[in-house]
């Protein structure tokens, strides 16, 4: 923290609430909804994430900057945040990696940050009134007016901010190492550098499309998949998405990760609701149902899918319930993966369950092949115990029907060789 | 997966007396597998020699073994009790290696035993660095380059080929035993020579250097499904070269980005598959080179740690606890995460502070040893502060070690030799830290200081940042001080002592000014997920922000004040009352909120008290709770020294203190007033005098005579005790004693010369008097207490002297008005009693008598605390026949600490302390003797050495020696008399002499047993050298007359086989 010339700032919530500190990057004036990442590392993965933009985000853990910042980690091509809210920001970076600190790289991007927060007692405020509109500003001494700029400035629900993220023009990216097996097009709704890197270190050449890109303009680039991205905000307010997804299943194997699972699920018909104040963090247990392995995931969304809205239960294939149970813990209590009965693409399975909460993470189409989680098996920031999942893309290309049956422990084994290469 | 159905009983190895390296850790995790899987429906059967431990309270098992930790007393164990299943990895390294032996000496198998958690084949792997490093090079990851030197000579080639520095680790020692850095030729000799020595296996690991490396610690969990998780990282303040337990270490990681925390937590996993760990907790310790990245693996334990105790506590995941679910069958997810009771124990924690940890050390005990932290663990203790940044944790963790300073300097305590400053800064010691901020202050520059210390930048530039905010108070007036410098002060971890020297002030007045300004620390919670979900569980640290989570409540409140980090003199034992005093007023209806800052103990457990305060125990910090909580009631008198000191202060500001109050305490430690009480009350006591100078001394000597027992005021654990037999000593001791001023005078005692000591521990509730238990000592006055072997029942003492002890315990008990426990010193000399002191308040024996008489004495003192009498608890007579004898025996460190006196006398310097029970004294004694060496020499040659004073009292043992079948040795004089006395003697030259001498025959593993009765204090003679031999080579000795005969007589108990284990349960 610097001890000298912090200027005061304040970070005010929706309902009033005012946090006094001072500014630590750029100064200024900054709206978004807040958000907090209980993530203890990773900061400018996080910073550079696409999916916050329209959000402030708070981080959990009080030291933030430690290491700096340097350029490998980023994961795209600038920082979409509105803002960052710290306990303590370190301006002197140590780690023989970082070729700046976090201050001068939030400066640089223009990024609005306040130090000196009690950021528990935020955590604690979001975690029982829900996520909110908030602004961080340094103009300390008009309250009433900055609490009437507040409630004018936008909310996130309804707002398409994948199309202020995504590219404007396709591009490529060469498979990572050796032979490239398959050609793979990634929809761009705000796509993180890790997922890009996860494709083409399983053999994928990759070419990057615009959000909006045509269902025909797709199909002309003859891939041998389709991955739909992460990208922030309402899932809902992406129209054109969702419609290109519901008009690939079936013809091209599909994999949607975040963003890219509530376009599918919408296209599968699910009902999607925003979460009181989400999953932003890298410690969030999931099970894979088809395995009874359990996953640390890294997740980073404010929106969900209910699972149930998809369709009735097939007993059959779901341990002979024919009702929704109340909660979907029953079924990573029982290991059981249940089977919906949806409108429009058959059976449709949910693959994964949060353990904290019992929300869907991941589904499986059984009659078209087309996977998606909710989370984020890229990690960048986070443990890498679903890095699986591409595996599991590459075999669902290859046409298996195993393609999701792979043990997180082998995987193991690889991610350790995989980084000593 | 659901629970285990086909086991019922499960076997738990502890991990004995508590020495270096191996500390209550091991209580706290083994009290945490009993407490589980007894409340799942297992019965227990618990094996450990150390009744100081909560774990070994009969009601925490169904079957109770204090009996030593041997392969062949857990064997009859097994025999007796015929568990199912054996759960390894909760006793340390002891507990581990007596299950190896169990298993590899086919045990086990023979009564269908089966290991749970760890199997044998994954033990080995993790343990021997051979196997280990193959496993390692298997999964592509790094290990130091090394090799295996059996000899000196293979250790001189391995050099040749790595270079110097090297790292030397002896296998299969505890807490690195043995081990260290050699810089050249001569020093890798010595080192190798003395670990090939310690090693069970006499092999050494002779690895290349990677000192000057950041170093890590993972600490992970796997079930039997294969889930991972990594409970908690640790970063070591210092840099690689210092034993982890001998670091200030810090958690989480701060400098290492999320890619290489990532590949450390996959390195992590990937390592406990390859080993084969089953299920439960394991530790693995990284190296990082600071320059590259570059990542090695050092070692890991499949089993609990002092690591993984420190973990837990840091982030609130019971990892022992869960280990134990895991072994008998259940998966992470199946588990729910006991802190927010409604997300399940398969997560990975995540914290919203910083937490730091800080050894403690006691090498003013022992004068003569090297003071220089490396890979060989010297730390007795340790202990852990939670603040919400690093400098916040720092302070704090400074102020809780009970070692004098209120933080990181300027606490009015500041001592630097000037003359080695710059290598003081660079040499890891344990007063290094106060080197580098004083460094900071003279104006070093932060890269210079990182480049001496070899300690990471950030955490220099987060000292600076704690210097410069001390500064801005430096010769400030108090009153200019406002609430954004004061609270900008508290953040960085100033302490208001620090803040009332650095503005010529007093603690009191800072406090008055700091709450004036309304500059008041906040409690939050630790709830393994940085405040994400609501947490049910009172588990608090102070910090200086908005908000303050602590919860109400309309139960009474009782708040129990625990005893800070382990030190010599002050263990575990103080632990187990205060938890024992927990659970009783818990019961009772009481609120009760624990106050305790060290990470190793059951005290500092979230579960043992409705609330926990992980805060160091200071005025300051104390107050600030109670003024959160306003507790009906605290409790000062179960934590030893540490709650005790600050009874006065507190009862001034109006606290209510349960029990014996402040004014009993100071009346019994206020030698005239106590003296007068006792001439009132008709009761004898050493003459004894007070000198303010040496001419003071020499009249005082004058008066009493020789011999005197001489000491400072005001210690703890007899620091600074000694015994003058002359004038000529005594004059050595006052020129050497600092600071002799009237305001710390020195106390002259009569010494009673070969009489004989005995402790007892009583209730007192002001109208009844309960003895506990009468303690005889088997060593003579002059031994300190807590030094000394005792046993109960009595078995020296007349009808009439035991009368007289029972007499004075009862009158002075209610003389000083004892609301509570009460233990007092008596020496009985020809049949005389003689009142050495009066201690009202818990004493380190209680738990030992609680274990041999079956009556819970601290729960009765907590109960009469409460406002209960004794004659409401219906307690059973005591008598002095029950039939068995229990015996106590203090564990010494020596062996850690070569170079220091290793004689016994009135400054305590042993560890902890095992128990044995049995029919006879010899063979509770002997089981004592084997809790604490494993082994008790059967056959071979005893050497004998002994002074004049004593020369004829060893002639009877000499002889029931030589009839047990030992060969005597001996040196001129000792040997004359005892061939006088129709013994065989051989005769060698003494140490200093001609060789070959004793001390060749020592080296050559000629003998088995060394008795060496010396005459005084002498500290540097023929038998220094001879005791520091016996305890290089691990070689049984003796010091004191009793001690041989008690001794020789456990021998021959061993040897007629008169051993059989005893469960508490069966007393």
């Amino acid at each position: 923290m610097s001890l000298h010339n912090g200027t005061p700032a304040v970070l005010m919530l929706e309902d009033g609430t005012v946090f006094e500190g001072s500014a630590c990057a750029s100064t200024g004036e900054a709206f978004g909804e807040i958000v907090f990442n209980t993530s203890m590392s990773g900061y400018q993965e996080i910073l550079s994430d696409p999916s916050y933009a329209g959000q402030i985000i708070t981080m959990t853990y009080p030291h933030i900057g430690n290491y700096g910042v340097n350029d490998a980690d980023a994961q795209s091509r600038g920082c979409f945040c509105r803002g960052l809210v710290v306990r303590d920001m370190c301006d002197v970076p140590s780690n023989f990696r970082a070729t700046a600190s976090l201050p001068d790289y939030l400066k640089q991007h223009g990024i609005v940050a306040i130090e000196g927060i009690d950021t528990r007692r935020l955590v604690r405020h979001v975690r029982e009134h829900g996520a909110m509109k908030a602004v961080i500003s340094t103009d300390v001494d008009g309250l009433a007016t900055l609490q009437a700029r507040l409630d004018a400035s936008p909310s996130i629900v309804g707002v398409n901010l994948a199309e202020q993220v995504s590219c404007t023009e396709p591009y490529e990216l060469p498979a990572l190492e050796g032979e490239a097996r398959r050609k793979v097009v990634a929809l761009d709704c705000g796509i993180k550098t890790g997922i890009l890197d996860g494709l083409r270190a399983h053999g994928c050449d990759v070419t990057v499309v615009p959000w909006n890109t045509s269902l025909a303009d797709i199909l002309a680039l003859n891939p041998d998949g389709i991955f739909l991205s992460n990208g922030p905000g309402d899932p809902q307010a992406v129209a054109p998405a969702y419609e290109l997804a519901r008009r690939l299943v079936g013809k091209l194997p599909v994999f949607g990760i975040c963003l890219g699972h509530q376009m599918l699920s919408i296209a599968a018909g699910a009902d999607i609701v925003k979460l009181k104040y989400g999953h932003h963090g890298g410690n969030q247990p999931v099970m894979n149902l088809r395995t009874g392995a359990v996953e640390i995931t890294a997740q980073n969304h404010g929106f969900g899918q209910v699972f149930e809205s998809i369709g009735p239960l097939v007993p059959e294939l779901s341990g002979g319930l024919a009702e929704h149970p109340d909660s979907l813990l029953y079924w990573s209590e029982n290991r059981i993966a249940p089977v919906v009965e949806s409108r429009e693409f058959g059976r449709i399975q949910l693959t994964h369950v949060n353990l904290n909460d019992g929300t869907p993470e991941g589904m499986a189409f059984l009659d078209h092949p087309v996977f998606s989680v909710q989370y984020h098996p890229e990690a960048d920031p986070g443990p890498h115990d679903s890095s699986y999942l591409f595996e599991a893309f590459s075999r669902l290309m290859d046409g298996r029907d195993d393609y999701l049956d792979i043990e997180v422990r082998a995987n193991r084994d690889r991610a350790v060789g995989r980084e000593r290469a | 997966m659901p629970r285990r159905d086909d086991i019922k009983k499960i076997l738990i190895i502890g991990s004995g007396p508590i020495v270096i390296g191996q500390a209550c850790e091991f209580d706290y995790s083994g009290t945490q597998a009993c407490k589980v899987l007894m409340e799942d429906g297992y019965e227990v059967v618990l094996v450990n020699s150390n009744p100081a431990t909560i774990m070994t309270d009969p009601a925490m098992a169904t079957r109770t073994y204090v009996e030593p930790i041997t392969a062949a007393v857990v064997e009859r164990i097994i025999e007796e009790e015929r568990p199912d299943a054996l759960l390894p990895n909760m006793g340390g390294q002891t507990g581990l290696n007596c299950a190896v032996e169990l298993a590899e000496n086919g045990v086990l198998e023979r009564y269908g035993v089966e290991m749970i958690g760890c199997d044998l084949k994954a033990i080995q792997k993790g343990e021997d660095r051979k196997l280990f490093a193959e496993a390692m090079e298997r999964i592509g990851l790094e290990v130091a380059r090394s090799g295996y030197a059996h000899s000196v000579a293979d250790a001189e080639e391995l050099a040749d080929e790595l270079g110097f520095p090297l790292v030397l680790r002896p296998s299969f020692t505890l807490g690195g035993a043995g081990g260290g850095i050699a810089y050249g030729m001569d020093e890798l000799r010595d080192i190798v020579r003395e670990g090939l020595e310690l090693s069970p296996a006499g092999e050494v690991l002779v690895e290349e250097s990677i000192i000057g490396w950041k170093e890590y610690e993972m600490e992970v969990m796997r079930d039997r499904c294969g889930n991972g998780i990594i409970v908690c990282s640790i970063e070591n303040f210092d840099a690689m070269g210092v034993h982890t337990g001998d670091s200030i270490t810090v958690a989480p990681a701060q400098t290492l980005t999320d890619v290489e925390y990532q590949s450390m937590r996959d390195a992590s996993l990937a390592i406990l598959e390859e080993i084969g760990v089953a299920c439960g907790g394991s530790n693995v310790q990284f190296a990082v080179n600071p320059r590259d990245g570059r990542l090695i693996v050092i070692e890991m334990n499949p089993r609990v740690s002092r690591s993984s105790a420190l973990a837990s506590k840091a982030t609130g995941f019971p990892i022992a606890k869960m280990a134990a679910k895991l072994a008998v069958g259940y998966t992470l997810d199946e588990i729910v995460n006991d802190i927010t009771r409604a997300t399940p124990a398969c997560f990975e924690p995540s914290i919203d502070y910083v937490v730091v940890k800080i050894p403690r050390f006691a090498f003013e005990k022992f004068a003569g040893s090297d003071a220089t932290l490396s890979t060989r663990m010297k730390a007795v203790g340790e202990i852990m502060a939670i603040g919400r940044t690093f400098e916040e944790a720092l302070g704090k963790a400074l102020r809780s070690l009970e070692n004098g300073r209120s933080g990181l300097g300027r606490d009015g305590h500041d001592e630097f030799d000037e003359t080695h400053f710059r290598s003081l800064v660079s040499t890891p010691t344990e007063h290094r830290i106060y080197y580098m901020a004083e460094a900071l202050r003279r104006g070093m520059s932060a890269e210079e200081l990182a480049s001496l210390s070899l300690v990471d930048p950030w955490f220099i530039d987060r000292l600076a940042d704690m210097v410069e905010v001390e500064g801005m108070f430096d010769g400030r007036a108090l009153a200019d001080i406002d609430a954004r410098l004061m609270r900008l002060g508290k953040r960085y971890g100033l302490s208001d002592v620090q803040i009332a020297q650095l503005t010529g002030s007093t603690e009191s007045q800072v406090r008055a000014r700091r709450k004036e300004l309304g500059v008041i620390g906040v409690f939050k919670t630790v709830d393994t997920c940085a405040g994400e979900f609501a947490s049910q569980t009172s588990y608090y640290y102070k910090t200086y922000e908005d908000e303050s989570e602590v919860r109400p409540c309309d139960r009474p409140k009782a708040m129990i004040i625990g005893a800070g980090p382990n030190r010599i003199g002050q263990g575990i034992e103080f632990d187990y009352c205060c938890v024992q005093a927990s659970y009783t007023l818990s019961a009772m209806g009481y609120e009760t909120i624990m106050v305790n800052c060290n990470p190793e103990t059951v005290s500092t457990d979230y579960d043992t008290s409705d609330r926990l305060y992980f805060e160091p125990i200071t005025y300051e910090d104390v107050m600030d709770i109670i003024d959160a909580e306003a507790p009906d009631g605290v409790v000062v008198t179960l934590g030893g020294q540490t709650p005790l000191k600050l009874a006065a202060a507190l009862a001034s500001e109006g606290v209510h203190i349960m029990g014996t109050q402040p004014a009993a305490i100071d009346l019994a430690e206020d030698r005239d007033r106590f003296s007068a009480l006792l001439d009132e009350l008709g009761i004898s006591y050493p003459v004894a005098g007070v000198a303010e100078s040496l001419d003071d001394a020499l009249a005082v000597a004058e008066r009493i005579g020789y011999p005197l027992l001489v000491r400072p005021s005001y210690v703890l654990g007899g620091r600074g005790m000694v015994i003058a037999y002359d004038e000529q000593y005594l004059e050595r001791y006052m020129a050497r004693a600092a600071r002799v001023t009237p305001d710390h005078p020195v106390y002259l005692d009569a010494f009673l010369e070969s009489a004989t000591e005995c402790d007892v521990d009583a209730l007192c509730d002001g109208e009844e008097v309960y003895i506990g238990a009468i303690l005889e000592h088997i060593e003579e006055a002059g031994i300190h207490s807590g030094d000394s072997a005792c046993c109960t029942p009595p078995f020296s003492f007349s009808d009439a002297v035991l009368e007289t002890l029972v007499d004075y315990t009862t009158k002075l008990a209610l003389a000083v008005q004892t609301r509570g426990l009460v233990n007092i010193q008596f020496a009985v000399k020809d049949g005389k009693v003689y009142v050495i002191e009066v201690n009202p308040r818990a004493s380190r024996t209680v738990p030992f008598v609680s274990k041999a008489t079956g009556v819970p004495l601290a729960q009765y003192a907590a109960r009469i605390m409460a406002g209960e009498k004794i004659a409401s608890f219906n307690l059973p007579a005591r008598h002095e026949d029950m039939g068995y004898y229990a015996c106590k025996e203090a564990v010494m460190p020596f062996g850690r600490f070569p170079g220091a006196e290793t004689m016994l006398g009135p400054e305590m310097k042993s560890t902890g302390e095992v128990m044995g029970i049995a029919r006879d004294f010899p063979s509770a004694y002997a089981k004592t003797q084997l809790a604490i060496d494993y082994s008790l020499p059967k056959n071979g040659k005893v050497f004998i050495s002994v002074c004049d004073r004593e020369k004829r009292n060893i002639v009877p043992i000499a002889h029931a020696l030589q009839d047990l079948g030992f060969s005597i040795v001996s040196t001129g004089g000792t040997g004359r008399l005892l061939r006088a006395n129709g013994l065989d003697v051989e005769i060698t030259r003494k140490m200093q002499e001609t060789r070959p001498n004793i001390g060749d025959m020592i080296a050559n593993g000629e003998i088995s047993l060394l008795v060496n009765i010396p005459f005084g204090q002498e500290t540097r003679g023929d038998s220094y050298h001879l005791r520091s031999a016996a305890v290089r080579h691990g070689i049984c000795y003796v010091t004191t007359l009793a001690g041989a005969n008690a001794l020789a007589q456990a021998i021959s108990a061993v040897r007629d086989g008169r051993l059989s284990p005893v469960a508490l349960q069966d007393l």
